[in-house]
């Protein structure tokens, strides 16, 4: 067709616009003849596509032809089938991390030990699938932090624990305060330390009661809104509960995935000094990292889809939001694109060993590669998810310059 | 001088009746007022101008900075005030030349704001700077400031329409473009989320109606004036104004632009119109007009040679602006060489991301620069698909790290070139059609030359 205006830049201004009307004529005169043809043979090679051609070998953009789309059957779905059981799911281990401290701080015995080990571990993997909720108003940036910040100051915690004072800054609580508490020793060591320390236990229960508030505040807060995030359909502009959940999956996967877990650690937005930095990773003392971070992504790809959180099963999600407005990328469906982009993480990630302050180290080409994937991601949520869905990350006016 | 030609002398220097430029002095007032008010209650001078540490000044205007705290509360509240005056017609040149250069002051501080109907108002504003519009139904009049005038000459009227003109006609013009007319972009992608619109929300979705909207779009903005000139289909040609424009307000967060168009083209309208809506505003105050209708002062205000090529260069400039894009090489909507000040509204459908890096020369290692430290939300967002912006920024940066050096944990002390070198990666995708990279990640930005001269580092769109 090549009908682009850039064509005609040698002419002169005013024959320009004479020249552009002609070409409106015709083009009118095109555009008339396309609406009036449209039994022309054209496939679409998207088998979630309704004019599924099977045929058709290669895919011509924008002639897939979707359902019609329901924002509100989307955010019911995300509220009822992600949201709700992934936080309800945070709070039953959040609650059984309670019981295992207070049992752990009566019976302070190996075997109490490692159920409050194991309970710590599961309410961890758990808040990892619903904090990609925030940061945004249903989990906050304070709460995130509160939560689950790293690395932990532990010369303060110790201190802390010394002079009797109540955990102060994010970085003195919190799970990863937890991991240091717990496994920087010997099991036995760690029974020697909390019977000899008696303000350690007290230190112990603080940061399990302040999780498990927070926990109940975020869960407060999400019952109080749930109606009015599925009410909130009509529209996409900033603050509606599409614009939200997107903007806090994509601050949420650059800042705290891809930045915290791998990017920190590996020293990738510091070259000017060459070392990694081991004592970043999560979970440096449990030395087991990665599973949180696998953890955090399979959420990430649940919510982008629309997965029912406990059963996997495909509802509707972003994902069909995207097909629905026709996004492509590279000739292919955004949606596709982005989960080949999300597996091929996995895969990268799936290939490492922990403890990952070791791989950094001793494997740092494949954490590299693993970093570069995640980095690849970053645009395709920000750049083209945002754009197709029409979600502005932006508070002001704009008339689209 | 040429003599005038009796079509000239008809359009230009006529005897008219000075009510159409008083209600548009009103209108203008009360509209500004308005905007000014709601700017204020979102607490953006704050955000815009007190908060970021930087500003994205315009080529030529670096000079202009914004003031410290009090002092943009205190511009904002001189606009409030002027607005009032404008109204009223208190001290009216005065007043309106205080707003008008105040108003520009601040859309010179930061590009990231531009809006082409700020850019209306500045041009609308500097024109009333000229025009005898408190000259009746004013308290400049009522309190004898100035004489009072029932008949001015017709170009006072007709240099308004003039500009409102302009702004539709190239609004249209710059529609017709492959994507606009073909693609139905970037219509067909924002239409689609607008499937809850009233009633018509279902309709919204199909293909066909976006190809309706882009067209009728540009049909609308082109042929609208003249309609509006005609006196025979003029009220049908305000009726589509007033839907036009307030479905494009409900469908896009375009701010006050549609109520200052809806505004602005009751100008079009005849003297016994703008006659009636002064009686009708006089109701409402303490003296009533009957009196002064027989008044039959004329302001014999013919334009003087040195504004007749003053606004003959003004207007000039304007059309000449839009087309100053043909200058430049490569796809206009990718490098946007030339965008701005061209009337170019709702056109396009652009995303960007970007990363820099700072270099030490020594060994070319880089850190990446983390953006929120530096730029607002909305900066960096507009920056991140604007050449023009991401080479102030990369400078920006790079004057920062002018003078800095780093020392490693091995004791290494780096130091920085001298300027130091800025790199970017930055992905833009335009029209949904896919990230792609924008610049080249090679360019030491920092050595780029600021300006209008062709910015060569911008990859091709088909690249």
């Amino acid at each position: 067709m090549g009908n682009c205006p850039t064509e005609v830049l040698q002419l002169n201004p005013m024959s320009k616009i004479f020249h552009i009307k002609f070409k409106l004529l015709v083009n009118s005169i095109f555009v008339l003849i396309f609406f009036g043809s449209t039994g022309c043979k054209k496939g679409c090679s998207d088998p979630t596509a309704l004019n599924y051609d099977s045929s058709v070998k290669r895919n011509e953009a924008s002639t897939c032809e979707y359902g019609s789309f329901n924002k509100q059957s989307l955010l019911l779905n995300l509220s009822d089938n992600f949201i709700t059981p992934s936080l309800s799911l945070y709070k039953n281990s959040i609650d059984q991390l309670v019981t295992s401290t207070n049992d752990f701080n009566a019976e302070p015995t190996l075997i109490n030990l490692e159920i409050l080990k194991n309970s710590w571990k599961t309410s961890l993997l758990n808040w990892h699938g619903i904090c990609i909720l925030g940061p945004s108003k249903f989990i906050t940036t304070d709460q995130i932090e509160y939560t689950n910040i790293y690395p932990i100051d532990t010369n303060t915690v110790i201190d802390n624990i010394i002079n009797e004072f109540a955990p102060g800054n994010n970085d003195e609580e919190g799970f990863q305060a937890l991991d240091y508490l717990l496994f920087s020793k010997t099991s036995q060591e760690t029974i020697n330390y909390f019977l000899n320390n008696s303000f350690a236990t007290q230190y112990l229960i603080q940061i399990v009661n302040n999780l498990s508030g927070t926990c109940y505040s975020i869960e407060n807060k999400w019952n109080n809104e749930k109606q009015d995030f599925i009410n909130d359909y009509e529209s996409v502009a900033t603050g509606t509960s599409i614009s939200i959940i997107v903007n806090s999956f994509n601050k949420h996967f650059e800042y705290y995935i891809r930045r915290g877990k791998f990017g920190l650690p590996l020293n990738v937005f510091d070259q000017f000094t060459q070392d990694v930095d081991p004592h970043l990773v999560e979970c440096y003392f449990y030395g087991k990292s990665l599973p949180f971070a696998i953890k955090g992504i399979e959420s990430l790809k649940k919510l982008i889809n629309g997965y029912n959180f406990n059963t996997d099963e495909n509802l509707t999600g972003f994902d069909d939001y995207l097909n629905f407005v026709g996004a492509q990328h590279s000739g292919i469906n955004l949606s596709t694109k982005i989960n080949n982009q999300i597996d091929y993480i996995l895969t990268a990630i799936n290939g490492l060993n922990d403890p990952l302050s070791i791989e950094i180290q001793t494997n740092k080409t494949q954490v590299d590669n693993a970093y570069e994937k995640l980095q690849q991601l970053v645009p395709l949520l920000k750049v083209d998810l945002t754009s197709a869905l029409g979600v502005l990350i932006t508070y002001a006016d704009n008339d689209g310059d | 001088m040429m003599a005038i030609s009796p079509g000239l002398k008809k359009i230009f220097n006529r005897n008219i009746n000075i009510a159409p430029l008083v209600v548009f002095r009103i209108i203008f007032g009360l509209m500004m007022l308005s905007s000014t008010i709601r700017f204020i209650k979102k607490g953006w001078i704050k955000e815009f101008y007190i908060d970021p540490k930087y500003h994205f000044t315009y080529y030529g205007f670096d000079w202009i900075k914004p003031f410290q705290d009090q002092g943009m509360y205190i511009i904002f509240g001189l606009l409030v005030a002027c607005t009032v005056l404008i109204t009223f017609g208190f001290f009216y040149r005065i007043s309106i030349t205080l707003y008008f250069l105040a108003f520009t002051y601040v859309e010179l501080l930061d590009k990231t704001y531009y809006l082409n109907h700020y850019y209306f108002i500045s041009l609308i504003s500097f024109i009333l700077i000229f025009l005898p519009a408190h000259r009746y139904f004013s308290l400049d009049s009522y309190f004898g400031i100035c004489e009072k005038k029932r008949f001015i000459k017709s170009w006072c009227i007709n240099i308004i329409k003039l500009q409102i003109g302009i702004v539709y006609f190239f609004a249209g013009v710059s529609k017709l473009n492959y994507h606009w007319l073909i693609e139905a972009q970037p219509l067909i992608n924002w239409l689609k989320h607008q499937s809850d619109f009233p009633i018509i929300g279902s309709l919204l979705l199909n293909d066909i109606t976006a190809y309706l909207f882009s067209w009728g779009g540009a049909i609308f903005d082109i042929f609208i004036v003249f309609v509006l000139i005609s006196k025979r289909w003029r009220i049908y040609g305000y009726i589509l104004v007033v839907i036009f424009h307030i479905m494009t307000s409900l469908m896009f967060p375009i701010g006050v632009f549609p109520m200052a168009m809806i505004g602005s083209t009751l100008i079009f309208f005849s003297e016994n119109f703008h006659i009636k809506i002064i009686s009708f505003i006089s109701i409402f105050t303490l003296k009533n007009d009957r009196e002064l209708e027989k008044n039959k002062s004329t302001l014999n205000n013919s334009i003087k040679p040195l504004f007749r090529i003053l606004f003959i260069s003004f207007f000039v400039l304007q059309l000449l602006l839009p087309f100053r894009y043909l200058l430049y090489p490569g796809k206009l909507f990718w490098t946007e060489q030339g965008y701005r000040f061209s009337w170019r509204v709702m056109l396009i459908e652009k995303v960007g991301y970007a990363q820099f890096y700072i270099h030490e020369t020594l060994k070319d290692r880089k850190k990446l620069i983390e953006n929120e430290n530096f730029l607002s939300p909305q900066q960096e967002k507009m920056m991140s698909t604007q050449p023009d912006m991401i080479i102030q920024y990369a400078q920006h940066i790079s004057s920062i790290y002018k003078d800095s050096t780093i020392s490693t944990s091995n004791g290494e002390i780096i130091k920085f070139g001298n300027p130091p070198k800025v790199t970017a990666v930055i992905k833009v995708s335009l029209f949904n059609k896919g990230s792609r990279s924008y610049i080249d990640e090679k360019t030491n930005l920092s050595k780029q030359k600021r300006g209008f001269s062709n910015k060569s580092w911008i990859l091709p769109y088909e690249n």
